[in-house]
């Protein structure tokens, strides 16, 4: 144990267990999936953590705007604990920051596609206000703008600028957002790499556990879904996914591209994790994917367990804060369309049966 | 002052042809934070009424198509009207945008394909480049039989993996130019493969280089026809830029008056979609400090006297989402901004704004006492407060902190003695923290205790403003945490100080008694507040969980306590650094010839930009962490007075 570690990771340690401590329990879940209504999964969440962010006109909260409202709490978190977290750890919690950005971008981007205007777009997007090179009102002047080119002009003071500016060749031959969206995601997660790979010691080796984790599950995710969804060809997946990963190797992601069975290569890289029986046929995806996901809230939980100075307790904290919002999305949109729970209850990731056991 | 200002709910019920002179006079007040009214209506709207959410409509498009010609002739809209300008109708403004969009368009659309051209001559340009030397007919590379050539430019990150993906499928990816992020490559194979070729390099974001067919000599004279099209294509987009920058001087302030005329009214349009609605009449809806709710009815009563006004001001403790106005006078505002920046308060708990306006200054002076350097600090603060330095004019919002903590300062500069880093030349009131090391982190321990303490007082007081009994009594930060915390001090201080007035048997019964209601103060809470269950969730997770708590708790405190050692700290480190400048200035020039003066006015400069702005940084690290966190939630609702001139966006 390092001096300097403890030291520099002593107050983020302490506010990651406090924040922790706020998180939704079992038993906070039990009562918002038995919720009658949209109004009384409002009522229960006015008094957790979420409560402040929902004080707004009852008129005015909409799903789509309760779920705005929610995602401040993440914003909040992730604005604390990156001007918490000591370097080189702060830049790591950044890059995960800027995961956000980019999905503003896409979402802003498929505005600009669509005609949209900010009324419709600006609640769709994750709120943001600190660490963050696309401001709102960048993001607004880009939804106006009513043109891709004009758009990613508006982009030029970004690092997306480069990325954007080079795929839009190819949006203008296609008229498709596809590209756009790949490039930004590709863009996207080898700086993520990046930023694992320049940490040391006991930092690098959580990160790539927790978020190396979140990596491959996106990797693999998108070489399944271009062969399944999009017929792509072999060179086409290897070239939209990423060479590097914790557990799923460049060989993994290739096999899927040539054609492998999925089951066979999914289940020689998690021996442990059990998939629905589904998946073994090829089929149901968004089960998969659920498992997965289940995956990665495991493993951040896990993260709290032992040596606890380091940057993956911060960087596993804010990954569960957002499948925590991720699971109060579809728990919203759920009530709101009045489904019965056994209709979305299993599309709950922290909700998972591994859930009770691992919690704290 | 302590407490945000107190609120009433105002509801005016407005004749249909009052409604927009009603609204211009809440806005002007400066005062009304509108609040949605509109299911406050219910009947069926006549069809002869207007429409106002399609004006909203309708000006929101004529302001984007404004804010159009605005980019295009690169016009900034500058800071809001002083005075709400004149509404304007749909149709006016409609004709005078269409007349602005005739007058540019033609210029502005001339200006862009030329730069689009220019750029696009620019890219073969670069792409030709790396090939200059070859002796090779373009023309003969585009109708190759067998062999599959593709130039263009590619991502560099992306070059391995395309080359990976090609692995099986025979070809060659040759490297012309490597950039900092494009590369200019060719990729070789043969025309059976073309369709795998062509899909693998468009998947790596390859974009082909396709020369006009009029470039189909070799690269080298096709360079040169290039560089000659691009000069013609410069002198031409100079010619547009002239007429365009003509249009700019022409309209700028024609388009920047239109802008807020139109902005000014599709915010009236927006708002009155908002009021609620009856067959003759609106329904507005919204709240009013009550100390302006007078001014602003004889306002409203001066604009029309057949609107009905209704008044009703709730009490702190009813729920509501009622917004917070921090009233705090002048001098405090800037204080206001640290508190905001934590988080707003909310309507029933107090406003720490006095609190930090007192203590900020006080921790920034105690680690930073220098008569010389505090002074300095105030004049940059009346300078950022005069807003007479331009580059500094963004920061005028924190001038008053600025000028408060370099008084408090020169304050703390007389009591350790200090100007300018000297030492001998005032007389030390207090001590010289350099030579009373133990001293002073004793002594600013001391102010730490005080200043948790006040933390916690604040949180009972915020317990009783809202009529949290249980959690007054029995929070770790409540009455209980209070009693446990000075209890554990005492026991400390009887270990090192013999004699103290309260014996330390009566003391570690305090610390038990108030230790175990702490301990279970969430179940004591509930009991109290008459919530059940008592225990949320198991019970012997519960037992476990309880002691852990408690021992965080007491870490929390001593850790909380210990924060605050850095205020001395910081206090000899202001000392020390001063000396190490006086001794290089020393080694510089012994004889203290202009040398020395250069080192220690270089040094003072120093010492006041870096360590001022850390000082400052910890201050505010021990405002928001240790002190806060022991009283404020924040979450209020933000106080948002109607105007019609606000900037676009949120």
């Amino acid at each position: 144990m390092s001096v300097q570690e403890v030291q520099a990771y002593s107050l983020v340690h302490a506010t990651v267990r406090a924040l922790y401590s706020t998180m939704l329990t079992p038993e906070t879940w039990d009562t918002l999936v038995q919720a009658q209504d949209f109004d009384s999964l409002l009522n229960i969440l006015s008094k957790t953590v979420y409560g402040s962010y929902l004080q707004i006109e009852r008129q005015e909260l909409t799903p789509r705007r309760a779920v705005y409202q929610i995602r401040w709490h993440m914003a909040d978190v992730y604005e604390k604990l990156i001007r918490l977290t000591p370097e080189p750890g702060r830049e790591l919690l950044l890059q995960l920051w800027r995961l956000y950005e980019v999905d503003n971008l896409k979402a802003t981007l498929r505005g600009v596609e669509t005609g949209a205007s900010w009324d419709q777009v600006r609640h769709l997007l994750y709120p943001m206000t600190k660490y963050i090179t696309l401001t709102v009102a960048d993001t607004e002047k880009i939804v106006r703008s009513g043109d891709m080119a004009r758009a990613i002009e508006l982009t030029r003071h970004t690092s997306y600028y480069n990325t954007l500016v080079h795929a839009l060749e190819r949006y203008r031959t296609e008229r498709n957002l596809f590209p756009l969206e790949v490039a930004l995601d590709l863009d996207y997660h080898r700086w993520l790499w990046q930023s694992i790979n320049q940490l040391t010691g006991i930092d690098h080796e959580q990160t790539l556990r927790v978020v190396g984790t979140v990596l491959d599950v996106n990797n693999l995710l998108w070489a399944i879904r271009y062969r399944v969804y999009h017929h792509l060809s072999e060179q086409e997946i290897i070239n939209y996914t990423l060479p590097f990963g914790y557990q799923v190797r460049d060989e993994d992601i290739r096999a899927i591209a040539a054609g492998a069975n999925i089951a066979q290569v999914v289940g020689h890289i998690y021996p442990n994790v059990e998939f629905p029986p589904l998946v073994s046929g090829g089929g149901a995806l968004s089960a998969l994917e659920l498992s997965l996901r289940r995956h990665v809230v495991k493993t951040c939980r896990a993260a709290f367990i032992g040596y606890p100075f380091h940057v993956g307790i911060p960087a596993a904290y804010l990954l569960l804060n957002e499948h925590e919002i991720r699971d109060l999305t579809v728990l919203i949109e759920a009530k709101a369309s009045r489904l019965p729970a056994e209709a979305f209850v299993s599309m709950l990731a922290t909700r998972s049966p591994a859930y009770q056991t691992d919690q704290r | 002052m302590f407490r945000p200002q107190a609120m009433s709910k105002v509801e005016l019920v407005v004749p249909e042809h009052d409604v927009v002179p009603v609204t211009k006079a809440l806005a002007a007040s400066g005062v009304f934070h509108p609040t949605l009214s509109s299911h406050l209506g219910g009947e069926r709207v006549p069809h002869y009424a207007e429409d106002w959410q399609e004006r909203a409509a309708t000006f929101a498009e004529l302001e984007r198509r404004i804010m159009a010609v605005m980019e295009t002739l690169d016009v900034d809209e500058g800071p809001p009207p002083a005075e709400t300008p004149h509404l304007i109708e749909p149709e006016t403004a409609q004709m005078d945008i269409e007349h602005l969009e005739w007058e540019t368009r033609a210029p502005v659309r001339e200006l862009e394909e030329g730069q689009r051209k220019l750029a696009q001559l620019q890219r073969y340009l670069d792409q030709l480049k790396p090939i200059a030397d070859l002796e090779v007919d373009l023309g003969t590379l585009r109708n190759l039989r067998y062999t599959f050539v593709l130039l263009g430019t590619m991502p560099v990150a992306n070059l391995e993996r395309l080359q990976t993906s090609l692995e099986l499928i025979p070809s060659a990816l040759v490297t012309l130019r490597r950039e900092e992020h494009l590369a200019t490559v060719v990729l070789f194979g043969t025309q059976r493969d073309a369709d795998i070729l062509n899909r693998a390099a468009r998947s790596a974001y390859l974009n082909a280089l396709e020369p006009p067919e009029t470039y189909h000599d070799t690269p080298a004279e096709a360079i040169a026809a290039l560089k000659s099209e691009i000069e013609r294509t410069r002198q031409y987009l100079t010619e547009c830029q002239t007429t365009v920058d003509y249009l700019h001087e022409t309209y700028v302030q024609r388009l920047c008056h239109l802008l807020w005329q139109v902005r000014a009214s599709r915010t009236l349009a927006e708002t009155i979609t908002r009021y609620g609605r009856l067959r003759y009449t609106y329904l507005v809806a919204g709240w009013v400090p009550v100390s302006q709710m007078d001014t602003l009815q004889q306002e409203i009563k001066h604009v029309s006297d057949k609107v009905l006004i209704e008044v009703d001001t709730p009490s702190r403790q009813e729920d509501g989402h009622i917004p917070v106005a921090l009233g705090n006078p002048l001098i405090m505002r800037a204080f206001q901004g640290l508190v905001t920046t934590y988080g707003r308060p909310r309507y029933d708990e107090l406003d720490p704004t006095p609190m930090i306006a007192l203590t900020f200054p006080l921790i920034f002076g105690i680690m930073f006492g220098d008569v010389g350097h505090g002074l300095v600090l105030a004049l940059l603060g009346l300078a950022l407060v005069s807003r007479k330095v331009r580059a500094l004019r963004g920061l005028s919002g924190m001038g008053a902190v600025v000028i408060m903590c370099g008084i408090a300062a020169m304050l703390f500069g007389f009591l350790y003695g200090s100007i300018f880093g000297f030492e001998g030349v005032l007389k030390p009131l207090w001590m010289l923290p350099l030579e009373n090391i133990m001293d002073i982190l004793l002594a600013t321990v001391g102010i730490g205790v005080g200043l948790l303490s006040l933390g916690m007082v604040c949180n009972i007081v915020n317990a009783t403003l809202t009529r949290r009994w249980g959690h007054l009594i029995f929070d770790h930060n409540g009455l209980a945490g209070l009693i446990f915390y000075w209890s554990l001090l005492g026991l400390a201080a009887s270990a090192f100080v013999g004699d103290l007035p309260i014996s330390p048997i009566l003391l570690a019964v305090l610390a038990g008694a108030s230790g175990l209601a702490v301990t279970f103060s969430k179940v004591l809470e509930r009991l109290v507040e008459g919530q059940r269950p008592l225990i949320e969730g198991n019970l012997s997770a519960y037992l476990i969980q309880t002691p852990i708590e408690l021992f965080e708790i007491i870490i929390a405190f001593l850790s909380n306590t210990l924060s605050y050692v850095r205020m001395g700290a910081f206090a000899v480190a202001h000392g020390s650094l001063c000396l190490v400048i006086f001794i290089m200035a020393e080694i510089i020039s012994p004889a203290h010839g202009m040398g020395y003066w250069i080192v220690v006015v270089l040094g003072n400069l120093f010492v006041i930009g870096f360590e001022g702005l850390i000082v400052g940084i910890q201050t505010l690290r021990l405002e928001y962490y240790e002190f806060f966190s022991k009283f404020f939630s924040g979450g209020g609702m933000h106080y948002r007075p109607l105007t019609l001139v606000s900037r676009g966006g949120e």
